[in-house]
């Protein structure tokens, strides 16, 4: 049996750009055991964007094959993708994006919205916003929030499912030093309690804090 | 999700912009209030059709003398000849459908008692007058209770009315109405006592009940205690000089053969009044024939064009409401790419996309269907003062009109919905 979390094999994306075919993953083949903490570096347009895409099931590959739990995600429907970014991935964006409507505690919900009938939302929403330590701001909306704040918001809406994988691009982007330092700090913390995270990025100092740093260069791994 | 979430989902994005949704639902709100209140016309003129020839059963033929009018002297004259009493006597046995008749003359005539004098209408009758007021259902006893079915005894105060032979024979009898009767012996019993109607006299043997009509609104015009009624052939021979115009109202036994007895009725009169046809086969009769099913076809042939109108003004009326429903929805999904990618991210299928926006865009139209509701009923009253206070609110139209706005929410909101589930979830992230 296969004791790999992520398995991909020759991942190929290619998009059509008018005329001209770009060819945004060219193979990439890469594993990632349960419980690593993974960064993706690589200047723009090295196709970690694509790649985070690909892994999130928010797209899928031209050529080549991905396994998440063993399983091949790589030629599901959209609504069987949808399925599968519900209830095996959590996704942490730079832009945070909450829905400004919602307050904290129903951002946190969302997804179990799509679920049908979760008994106990509203209670693993407030349990995933106190491993935040978002507990107290439960009932504010966004924009009444500090950056962290969003920021961990998201997470704790990443985790409400408890997820086989955590992608996080460019969680500190958005953030300055100091509060980039928490929000790593709160991942790291995530990460030693057991969790997979991929996390793109192109800061180096960021990087550091994973276990393990891929970079990505013309839609190839070059190393890691 | 579930029908809850949902819901919520749809109350709290159609918050985001308040007055937009409100500008939007105008369409549909103008359209189901014109729906409302043109049907609340339709709906009145029924009424008021029903209400005037209430008096008419369904067994009955009215037959009246022919009028026509006369641009020369600019005067209405008879036709031809009027109906008389003998038409009408003659009728349940030469025409086979008809079983029996009634018959009334009116005239104006003087009515002394004592040093009193009133000058009044003379109603000459035969003996199914107070039946003929009770199934008209204009009037009542007062006090009547509400719903109670009349009966023709509940009509008659005091004695009898006149017997078939009394009719036949001109007996010297007379029935009086309860203010005559009041005005005439100031409060002493009249049965018995003698009147004289155009200096002949006649005995009275009975009063009529107080009575009132039946629309409270009709109370102050109408005087329906002054009658003064005798036995038509009585009258016919008291009061005219010469042939009076007879009403006739015929009975007829079956009423599933209408059209049969009127045909027969029709070839009885034209024999009787040597009406014959023209040399294009035409009858220029001198009297109509008119029934319930005359009315009510009528009736109906102007409700089918009330329809029309009102289908034409709908239609029109909630495809501009629909548009404005699409338009206000594709710019909200437009506004909305990014919450839609953050749904899509975190595992909202197509449906869920589909069934929000859908869900909003009904949500939409149901309150603008329900206001209006509200404003086509307050239309209503309006409606009645354009057209001669005829307008009655229809109870159906209400259900339908919302339905209507629903199906118009489902249609118009059905392609913004199906556009935002199509949305790519990355490039819907991607979105500034």
């Amino acid at each position: 049996m296969n004791a790999w979390l992520i398995e991909t094999e020759e991942l190929t994306r290619t998009y059509r750009v008018g005329t001209t075919d770009v060819h945004a993953l060219r193979g990439v083949s890469m594993q990632v055991a349960s419980g690593e903490f993974v960064a993706l570096m690589g200047p723009s347009g090295s196709g970690k964007s694509t790649m985070m895409h690909l892994l999130g099931c928010l797209d899928t590959p031209t050529a080549g094959r991905y396994a998440l739990e063993s399983r091949d995600v790589s030629r599901l429907t959209v609504d069987e993708r949808a399925y599968v970014r519900n209830r095996r991935i959590g996704f942490v964006f730079q832009t945070f994006n909450l829905l400004a409507r919602l307050s904290a505690l129903d951002n946190v919900m969302l997804p179990l919205l799509y679920r049908g009938r979760v008994t106990d939302a509203k209670r693993r929403a407030l349990e995933a916003l106190r491993r935040v330590g978002l507990e107290q701001r439960a009932q504010h909306r966004p924009m009444e929030l500090s950056g962290g704040e969003r920021q961990r918001v998201a997470i704790a809406r990443a985790l409400i499912t408890d997820p086989a994988l955590i992608l996080a691009d460019e969680p500190t982007g958005n953030l300055d030093s100091q509060t980039g330092k928490e929000i790593m700090q709160l991942l790291i913390e995530l990460s030693t309690a057991g969790r997979t995270i991929i996390m793109v990025t192109h800061d180096a100092s960021v990087a550091a804090s994973a276990q393990r740093v891929v970079h990505m260069r013309d839609g190839q791994i070059v190393t890691g | 999700m579930t029908l809850l979430n949902s819901f919520r989902t749809a109350v709290l994005g159609l918050s985001g912009n308040k007055l937009r949704a409100v500008l939007t639902a105008l369409g549909v709100i103008i359209g189901v209030a014109s729906v409302i209140a043109t049907l609340a016309l339709g709906n009145g003129a029924r009424a008021a059709v029903e209400s005037n020839f209430r008096f008419l059963g369904s067994d009955q033929i009215q037959i009246d003398a022919q009028l026509r009018f006369k641009e020369s002297s600019g005067e209405t004259k008879l036709a031809g000849k009027s109906m008389s009493y003998e038409d009408g006597l003659l009728m349940p046995d030469e025409v086979p459908l008809v079983d029996r008749v009634e018959m009334t003359v009116q005239t104006q005539g003087k009515v002394r008692q004592g040093r009193v004098v009133l000058d009044m209408t003379i109603v000459g009758t035969t003996v199914d007058q107070l039946a003929t007021l009770a199934q008209s259902s204009q009037v009542q006893p007062v006090h009547w209770p509400e719903g109670k079915p009349l009966t023709v005894e509940a009509f008659l105060g005091q004695g009898r009315f006149f017997t078939p032979a009394e009719v036949s024979d001109g007996a010297a009898v007379c029935v009086l109405g309860y203010q005559t009767a009041l005005d005439l012996f100031e409060g002493d019993d009249p049965l018995g006592q003698l009147v004289w109607v155009n200096r002949k006299p006649c005995e009275v043997i009975g009063v009529v009940t107080e009575l009132e009509t039946v629309e409270a609104a009709q109370r102050l015009r109408s005087k329906p205690n002054e009658g003064f009624y005798l036995p038509i052939s009585t009258a016919i021979r008291n009061l005219y000089a010469n042939e009076p115009s007879v009403s006739i109202t015929a009975h007829v036994t079956d009423q599933t053969r209408m059209d049969e007895a009127k045909a027969q009725v029709t070839n009885f009169l034209r024999q009787r009044h040597n009406v014959v046809a023209d040399a294009e086969g035409n009858y220029n009769d001198d009297f109509y024939l008119l029934t319930k099913s005359d009315v009510l076809g009528a009736q109906q042939e102007a409700a089918r064009t009330f329809s029309l109108l009102l289908t034409a003004l709908a239609v029109v009326a909630l495809i501009v409401g629909g548009i404005g429903i699409m338009n206000v929805m594709l710019v909200s999904v437009t506004e909305r790419t990014r919450e839609i990618g953050v749904r899509l991210a975190v595992g909202a299928r197509r449906r869920d996309i589909v069934s929000q926006f859908l869900l909003e865009a009904i949500l939409l139209s149901a309150v603008s269907g329900l206001l209006g509701i509200a404003s086509g009923i307050l239309a209503v009253p309006l409606a009645a003062s354009l057209n001669n206070g005829i307008a009655l609110l229809d109870p159906t139209s209400i259900p339908l009109s919302f339905s209507v706005a629903l199906l118009t929410g489902v249609i118009f909101g059905l392609y913004p919905a199906l556009r935002a589930a199509r949305l790519d979830p990355i490039e819907a992230l991607r979105y500034e």
